[in-house]
């Protein structure tokens, strides 16, 4: 959780309106409560993110940043969610992504569904740790690749 | 006193001794394997054994361009308005194998789940064929109840497309990349009303 204490916005703006919330909050709009890491990543952060409800489809952009001076590969995919926190698509596929030292990297993504309102991030990063305690499937020693 | 606690101690010590060996156990799992070594993997990681054309990048690029029709407005158009869009065969323009079918068919199934309807073409065009012959000219069916020659809908747009790649070698390093280009064209004007195309690049060390 180290990796999200830098302030950044989450603008959560739904039917046009924005609510920008703090990364270090506690409340469902924060970072890391949109952020689901199998391990924890030891050089990728987030610094910024932003979802927009436009036209009907949920619309995310997602900023990381690589600290370490190497290329780090990144694996992501995205939960789409009702408001009920229901997943209302089928389980996305895992999208490698290589992010250069010390570059900041943007991801946007539109919802695959005018039924999404709500969205989860699960990342991966080979050079996960995974020390302290983490859901019993993810792992850094079972990475979302073959 | 002391008594009784060494009866319950004797009595106790199988009990407890038969609750642990029974927590080591490990349950049998619902698989019959033989021995084969065969398991079910993941069908959304990410694949990268060589550098053809894999799962990942068919999944990655039919997610992509589904996003990118949905943002349209012309697919939001053809959403309320119910109108039907196929899909002609994506051409494959590299020099390897693959079923190009396997991005359209996803991507067809993805709209649907948006509202979006589409017709049969195609190889599947001879199945529709096949069935409307049977029940209009076998004699065997109904006729009142059967479904008509010569009502089937054209579709108003198409989606088409073409993957292509560009391969480099040298003693060390194997590169390829790829582009995959779709078009969702109007039929009777064949004017191109929206494109978007995915590049990926795969790099192996030999």
């Amino acid at each position: 959780m180290k990796q999200m204490t830098m302030i950044a916005a989450l603008s959560l703006a739904l039917g046009g309106v924005a609510l920008p919330l703090q990364a270090a909050a506690a409340e469902g709009g924060s970072i890391a409560s949109k952020v689901e890491q199998l391990g924890e990543m030891t050089y990728l952060t987030f610094t910024d993110m932003r979802a927009v409800h436009r036209d009907g489809l949920l619309r995310v952009q997602v900023t990381l940043f690589n600290t370490s001076a190497s290329n780090e590969q990144l694996f992501y995919r995205f939960r789409w969610l009702d408001a009920d926190g229901f997943s209302v698509w089928e389980e996305e596929p895992w999208k490698p992504e290589t992010i250069y030292g010390k570059q900041s990297k943007v991801l946007n993504v539109t919802s695959p569904t005018l039924k999404a309102v709500d969205f989860r991030i699960e990342v991966q990063s080979p050079s996960n740790s995974t020390s302290g305690h983490q859901h019993p499937a993810s792992s850094a020693d079972n990475p979302p690749y073959r | 006193m002391k008594f009784i606690a060494s009866t319950t101690t004797r009595l106790l010590f199988p009990v407890m001794l038969a609750a642990s060996l029974a927590a080591c156990q490990t349950t049998s799992s619902p698989l019959v394997d033989g021995d084969s070594g065969v398991s079910y993997g993941d069908a959304k990681a990410v694949e990268t054994v060589t550098t053809d054309l894999g799962s990942t990048d068919i999944q990655m690029t039919s997610e992509k361009m589904t996003q990118s029709l949905l943002q349209h407005p012309l697919v939001r158009e053809i959403i309320r308005k119910r109108q039907l869009v196929v899909a002609s065969p994506v051409q494959n323009k590299t020099s390897e194998y693959f079923d190009t079918a396997l991005i359209s068919d996803t991507i067809l199934v993805q709209l649907q789940k948006n509202g979006i309807r589409y017709v049969v073409a195609g190889d599947e065009m001879q199945n529709q064929v096949d069935e409307l012959r049977r029940q209009n000219q076998s004699g065997l069916y109904n006729q009142a109840k059967t479904a008509k020659i010569g009502n089937m809908q054209g579709a108003k747009y198409r989606i088409d497309g073409s993957v292509s790649s560009i391969k480099k070698r040298n003693a060390n390093v194997k590169d390829v990349y790829y582009k995959i280009n779709l078009r969702l064209i109007e039929i009777e004007s064949g004017i191109v009303e929206w494109s978007d195309e995915k590049e990926i690049r795969k790099t192996a060390r030999r």
